[in-house]
């Protein structure tokens, strides 16, 4: 609990700092948006940072993964609303179960790519990092290839189920509907995660595995097993965060994972390598303040981002969650 | 043999290495490789071969140059291309933006470009090199992005995604011609290839060095490099910041011959992932590989655009095989992944094993 009282701190006063230049009714419709960009990147982020913490291996490809989980939702959501017509429906439940059957797709399709990368590609080469980092980048190169060759190579309009665009008016506020969908995946994604790691046995052996992975193997336990399953959910994961951010952006092109992955990068490094909270602080920390400095400064919200990340790697070389492994 | 009282094993072996310097197999081959690149203007090739020639004797020697960073330093940076651009934007600002272009202007460029990329290399290493290796790769990718957002948005200074095409002074202006009844354009063509080699045998002369040494050590065993009383940090930032600046000159140079620099061909991704194969397939922590990557890569991306019109005839039927003939990297990708995994040490590490094995089988130890 030591942890949680500065955090709290810091995030009130983040919150809270803008104030002074922007307009409260500004202010709130941009922290919404901010939390739900925040939300998204932490989809992508805590896969690469488990995948990362577990196995020690740098998962280039993860942007890839991105992509194939949002075209493959775009996909199903194309062909549902293309049938029956289901994201121009009026009914809440229809748009809610195209949204549903989409994430569907997108998770099976990256966790499929996900075991097969891990069996094929990955596996040969633990403990090189050179080699991780090379052929998970020949990897990506395919993959982002393969897209264009199956769905190609330009933007495309991904359906959104009515109910979700558009915004609501709360007392003269504007809230996008979509991010608000977007920041409770995100915040029920963590508290799964969070129960996952800290209430399971299988959450307890990953962890002992991030920790000290030939220990977990003396003591009995297949951790190629482990290493597979938590390659997997992580790209599941990515996926996910594919389609959400598709939806988000209403659209889909081949190259938004290696945008997002630069993003993602960037909150794994500020959260600190390995840690599931540190991804989720740094992926709110980037998507507020990218949207704060964004409405002030438009050009210079790239660089906000950036500027973060050397600032906390000055005080915490590891990371603000970091454990220095 | 046994070394001479008095000479560390270091020494010892310099002066070994020195005394075979001209008796080594491949040196007549490295020569003839000299000579062509020197005597292929002579046969008054067409442009386009001109072009492919210098285009891989650039981008061979912006491969060494990265070879110096990953292969015999072992650090991972996603950020050489961007000091790439840095050198080809220096030039094509100092050039284009001062007022009528004259050569200190380039030298001015250069020099600017230099200083930029040095100061820039030394700033992301200082807070870098310190954490994880692993640290490196993703923070130069993150800047690298950077780099290029800044050179599309801050348009009024590089002309965003157009990018510049400045006026070159004197000899390297388009259509000038140069001294001896030579077109400015063989003079380009000869300073550009003088300026690789000065920087290849720069670079040959800094991995053979003590320097280099030390840092195939840190390469190979940082721990044991650190326990020895080596600086490891140091070193690794001196290696990192002599490749940069050398990657700059070269973008200088791409400046010079192209006339004409955008955010696409100078800093983007794409070149970065071009060298990455580039030295890979060549065979990293090999220098010269970079030779085989470049002619490798630059031929067949020259040639490739036949092939698709070749497939687009072939497969008109079909939307999805014209695709396939049409996305060339793709194949790239699998061969990259192929090669990293079959032949992790690219074409001229693989040769080289194999001869190495060959000497031994001849003179078997006893």
């Amino acid at each position: 609990m030591r942890r949680v009282l500065p955090f709290a701190v810091g995030a009130a006063l983040l919150l809270l700092l803008p104030l002074a230049a922007i307009e409260p009714r500004a202010w709130l419709t941009l922290t919404v948006a901010g939390l739900a960009m925040g939300m998204l990147i932490f989809l992508v982020a805590s896969g690469l940072t488990l995948i990362f913490g577990l196995m020690d291996v740098l998962n280039f490809a993860h942007g890839a993964l991105f992509s194939w989980g949002a075209y493959a939702g775009f996909t199903v959501a194309v062909a549902i609303n293309g049938r029956w017509g289901w994201a121009a429906s009026p009914s809440i439940w229809l748009n809610a179960g195209l949204l549903m059957l989409a994430v569907a797709a997108a998770v099976a399709v990256a966790f499929t790519l996900g075991v097969v990368l891990e069996r094929v590609i990955v596996r040969p080469v633990y403990g090189q990092h050179l080699f991780q980092i090379l052929i998970t980048l020949g990897a990506t190169i395919v993959l982002e290839e393969l897209i264009r060759i199956a769905w190609g190579p330009n933007d495309q309009v991904m359906p959104v189920p009515v109910t979700f665009r558009g915004s609501w008016d709360v007392a003269d506020v504007v809230i996008l509907r979509f991010p608000v969908i977007a920041i409770a995946l995100g915040v029920s994604v963590y508290a799964g995660m969070w129960w996952l790691l800290h209430r399971t046995r299988v959450g307890l052996i990953v962890r002992a595995g991030v920790e000290n992975n030939e220990m977990v193997q003396v003591m009995g336990h297949d951790i190629r097993r482990y290493f597979t399953a938590v390659f997997a959910a992580g790209s599941g994961l990515a996926g996910v965060g594919g389609l959400m951010w598709g939806m988000f952006s209403q659209s889909v092109r081949p190259s938004m994972g290696g945008e997002q992955l630069i993003f993602a990068f960037i909150v794994v490094i500020i959260g600190g390598l390995g840690s599931v909270t540190g991804s989720l602080v740094g992926a709110l920390l980037v998507g507020l303040s990218y949207n704060y400095v964004a409405y002030l400064v438009p050009k210079a919200a790239i660089g906000v981002t950036m500027a973060i990340m050397v600032l906390v790697l000055l005080v915490r070389p590891t990371g603000l969650y970091g454990t220095g492994k | 043999m046994s070394a001479p009282a008095g000479l560390s094993p270091v020494q010892a072996a310099r002066e070994a290495a020195r005394r075979e310097r001209w008796r080594e197999p491949t040196v007549g081959l490295r020569l003839v490789l000299l000579l062509a690149w020197a005597l292929l203007p002579l046969t008054a090739p067409s442009f386009q071969t001109l072009d492919l020639a210098l285009k891989i004797a650039l981008f061979a020697t912006l491969a060494a140059s990265f070879d110096v960073v990953i292969g015999y330093t072992g650090i991972v940076s996603f950020g050489h291309a961007m000091f790439f651009g840095f050198g080809a934007y220096a030039v094509a600002l100092a050039v284009g933006k001062l007022g009528a272009p004259t050569y200190g202007h380039v030298l001015l460029g250069f020099l600017v470009g230099m200083a930029v990329s040095a100061t820039v290399a030394i700033v992301i290493g200082a807070f870098s090199l310190r954490v994880k290796a692993l640290f490196f790769a993703m923070i130069t990718l993150a800047f690298a992005e950077f780099a290029l957002i800044l050179a599309v948005q801050w348009s009024a200074l590089t002309g965003g995604e157009d990018g510049l095409s400045p006026k070159l002074p004197g000899v390297f202006a388009a259509g000038a011609s140069g001294p001896f009844g030579l077109s400015g354009r063989l003079v380009t063509y000869y300073t550009v290839l003088a300026v690789c080699l000065g920087c290849f045998l720069m670079m040959r002369r800094f991995v053979h060095s003590p320097l280099g040494r030390t840092l195939q050590a840190i390469r190979d065993n940082e721990l044991r490099a650190e326990a020895l009383g080596y600086r490891t940090f140091v070193f690794q930032l001196v290696a990192s910041s002599f490749g940069s600046v050398v990657a700059t000159v070269l973008g200088g140079c791409y400046t010079l011959w192209v006339r004409y620099v955008n955010p696409e061909s100078a800093l983007g991704i794409p070149i970065m992932l071009d060298v990455l194969l580039m030295v890979i397939i060549g065979g990293i922590g090999t220098l010269y590989g970079g030779i085989v990557g470049a002619a490798v890569l630059l031929t067949a991306r020259t040639l490739l655009p036949n092939l698709r019109g070749l497939g687009a005839t072939m497969f008109s039927g079909s939307e999805i095989l014209q695709r396939l003939s049409e996305r060339w990297l793709l194949y790239f990708g699998i061969l990259f992944i192929l090669v990293v995994f079959f032949f992790p040490r690219g074409v001229l590490g693989t040769l080289r094993e194999v001869a190495a094995r060959r000497r031994r089988g001849a003179a078997p130890e006893g």
